[in-house]
Formats: structure tokens, C-alpha cells, sequence
């Protein structure tokens, strides 16, 4: 599945530009350390972090979108950002637990 | 979210080991909350849950136990550092540590969760006593992290003794402990001072801080002056004063620059 397909399926809202890829499995933090330890190339990164570190670890750790959750709200330096280094940045009004939830449901598995 | 889980079942599903669960694992779990930012677990997180995090700190085991949750999973096999244990151990949080990432740990708890009845509530809610008065100070000290959380967790424990309702002494606890850490990050010291009337509950929080330049600004969730450092600890995410707005009844802050922060806060005591 594509982060463009993923979108349409969970109604996430887009923030930012980028290039569509495939997603591959699901990590979830809020440390961008254990984002750069831990996280596979594809993932699908869910955080509540909206600091705009996450744009540069989520192009180290080459993860195919990063989700916030929660309805945070992501700065707009954040979003910038992301649009420049072509990151897609995503939001979902549903807290991390749940949309992990229904990320399962659809079939998307761990790697 | 209509199913809960045992601590039991838990611990199993996520073949997690027990690093403290001195009080058992029977409690029952409501409801999973997965994050590493703890002033967002303090806003958002409802009681009879349990955390799962890659935090693994005491200031994570505390802000459970002030949010009133049951239990706290490490994920990824991280163990705990600074005496976290401890502080699960000397307030009965149970600990528990598993290999999986966050997003297995989820999707396994959720797998695991049957649909059951919701116990009764068996507790008699204890009235305060009529002549309860108190008034006590609290030294707090800036830049020292390691102590973060002391004075909140003190102030929780003299209300849990003198018979405070759970929800009001969350609310309490909660918004002391931002104020506490607020001193902490931008003071070098600074007092919280209880005080409990058959009415309600205040506690006033002074430093000899930076103050405030822009109260109104500060007061916007997100909006944080907070170092690298601090955030890597999961704190200074802007949520402290916004958090501290939501759960109490009347909140004051006064703020002179180069001079210090006093913060003003009341909880009422329903009957």
C-alpha cells in the first residue's frame, strides 16, 4: 500500500508535499533518538512529537510518512520544512493507540 | 472503549518481564495510552490505563502514578534507569518490560482485550472531615531532574491520607507536577505551598526564575522555551501551563522579569 492509497483509506490529512511511496509496516515514538535506533526504511512513523527535528530524522531514518496523531497541531516551520525535503507529513485526529488499531485492522504489520 | 484487559494478560501477551508488581497483576486495564511526551499523558491520559513507552524513566513511572494509571510497559526491552523501580515499587505502580516495539505491544494488547463487563465500582467515596486544615511548604530545586516529581508525589500522598476525592487529588497532583517541573527547567529554586480548607484545595507555586515575558503566549499549547535536553526527557513540549489551565478551577499567574513566577492555583471540593 502507498502513503497516497493510506491516506484516502483512513482519511488522513496531507501537510506537507512529497513524492508517494510504499508503506512498509508501523513504528511508533516520540524520542527521535529511538526513531533513528529502531525504525525500518518504509515505515509508517506515528508521533505526537511535532517538533520540526522529526523532518530530518524521518529523512536519516528513511520512514515512507510520519502520522501525527491527536489532532496536533504541527507548527508551520515543521511543515516547511518537510515540504522542502519532499517528507510526507500527515495528521490524524486519532490518538496514536487507536489509529495503530486500525492500522492492524487494514493489515499492516510490524516488520 | 468498551473491553478491559488484567495486568495478567497482559504481562503475558507481550511475554513482558516483571521488573515490579508487588501489588499483583489483578487490576483490570481500561485503557491503553502509547507515548514518550509526558506533559501529553498528563493532559490527555484517563485513569485505570496503562503506558507504554520507550521512556525509561522514573519521570515516566511518575507521571503515571500521577495520572492515575495501573501499570507502565517499557517497550523495545529497555529497562529502567534512575531508580524508577523504586519509585513503581514505593507507589505500586506495576513495571513490566517486553521486546516488542510500541506498534506490536498495541496491536497484541488490543488482540488480547475480550469483551467483559466493567466491574462495579465497590469503594465508598470517603467525605473529607469538616475541620480538615492544612498548610504546608515545599522546597523545590531547579535544574535538579533527578528530584523531579518529589514534591508533587508528597503533596498527592498527604491528600490521599487525609481522605481527598481521587478525581480532585489527580487534578491536584497533575498540575503540581507541571508547576514543579516548570521550576525545574527555568529556575534555579523555588517553594509550592499546600493548602487544603473544607472548600478546596490551593497550591501556590513561587520561584526566583527568568519569569514569564508573554504570559498569554506561554499559555498556547506548544509553545515552549525549553532546551533539547529537557524535550529529550519527554517534557517542554508547551503543554505545562495549558495543562495546568484545564484542571483547575481558578488559575493566576504573576510573572516579573529577572524576578520570578509565582502560580496561583485552586481546585474546589465538591460535596
Amino acid at each position: 500500500m502507498t502513503v497516497q492509497e493510506l491516506i484516502k483509506i483512513m482519511g488522513l490529512t496531507p501537510l506537507s508535499t512529497f513524492e508517494d511511496r510504499e508503506v512498509k509496516g508501523v513504528f511508533i515514538s516520540d524520542m527521535v533518538s529511538d526513531v533513528m535506533t529502531a525504525a525500518k526504511s518504509g515505515n509508517l512513523w506515528l508521533t505526537i512529537q511535532t517538533h520540526k527535528s522529526i523532518v530530518s530524522t524521518a529523512n536519516l531514518a528513511d520512514v515512507s510518512a510520519v502520522v501525527i496523531t491527536g489532532g496536533k497541531k504541527v507548527p508551520q516551520e515543521t511543515i516547511d520544512i518537510a515540504s522542502k525535503y519532499n517528507i510526507a507529513l500527515l495528521s490524524s485526529p486519532l490518538p496514536t493507540y487507536t489509529l495503530a488499531i486500525k492500522l492492524h485492522e487494514l493489515g499492516i504489520e510490524a516488520e | 472503549m468498551p473491553n478491559i484487559i488484567s495486568l495478567q494478560t497482559i504481562k503475558e501477551t507481550l511475554n513482558a518481564q516483571i521488573i515490579v508488581a508487588d501489588s499483583g497483576l489483578d487490576d483490570m486495564i481500561e485503557h491503553v495510552y502509547a507515548s514518550d511526551l509526558m506533559s501529553d499523558l498528563l493532559a490527555f491520559g484517563k485513569p485505570n490505563s496503562i503506558l507504554l513507552t520507550g521512556l525509561a524513566t522514573k519521570q515516566a513511572v511518575i507521571s503515571a502514578h500521577m495520572a492515575e494509571f495501573k501499570g507502565v510497559v517499557f517497550v523495545r526491552g529497555k529497562l529502567p534507569k534512575d531508580n524508577a523501580d523504586k519509585y513503581a515499587r514505593d507507589k505500586k505502580i506495576v513495571l513490566l518490560s517486553t521486546q516488542f516495539d510500541m506498534y506490536e505491544s498495541c496491536v497484541r494488547i488490543y488482540a488480547a482485550m475480550s469483551p467483559g463487563v466493567l466491574p462495579t465500582s465497590a469503594t465508598i467515596e470517603e467525605q473529607p472531615p469538616e475541620h480538615t486544615l492544612l498548610s504546608q511548604d515545599f522546597h523545590i530545586q531547579g535544574r535538579d531532574f533527578s528530584n523531579a516529581g518529589n514534591v508533587s508525589t508528597e503533596i498527592k500522598e498527604i491528600l490521599k491520607k487525609i481522605g481527598i476525592d481521587s478525581q480532585i487529588s489527580r487534578r491536584v497532583a497533575i498540575s503540581t507536577y507541571e508547576g514543579e517541573l516548570n521550576v525545574i527547567m527555568h529556575a534555579n529554586q523555588g517553594t509550592a505551598r499546600l493548602i487544603v480548607s473544607p472548600t478546596a484545595i490551593e497550591v501556590i507555586i513561587k520561584d526566583q526564575g527568568p519569569g514569564i515575558p508573554d504570559i498569554e503566549m506561554a499559555m498556547q499549547e506548544g509553545f515552549t522555551t525549553a532546551s533539547e535536553e529537557m524535550r529529550a526527557m519527554g517534557f517542554g513540549s508547551g503543554m505545562g501551563l495549558p495543562n495546568i489551565n484545564k484542571n483547575t478551577d481558578e488559575l493566576r499567574i504573576e510573572s516579573k522579569i529577572n524576578d520570578g513566577t509565582t502560580v496561583y492555583m485552586k481546585f474546589n471540593i465538591e460535596k
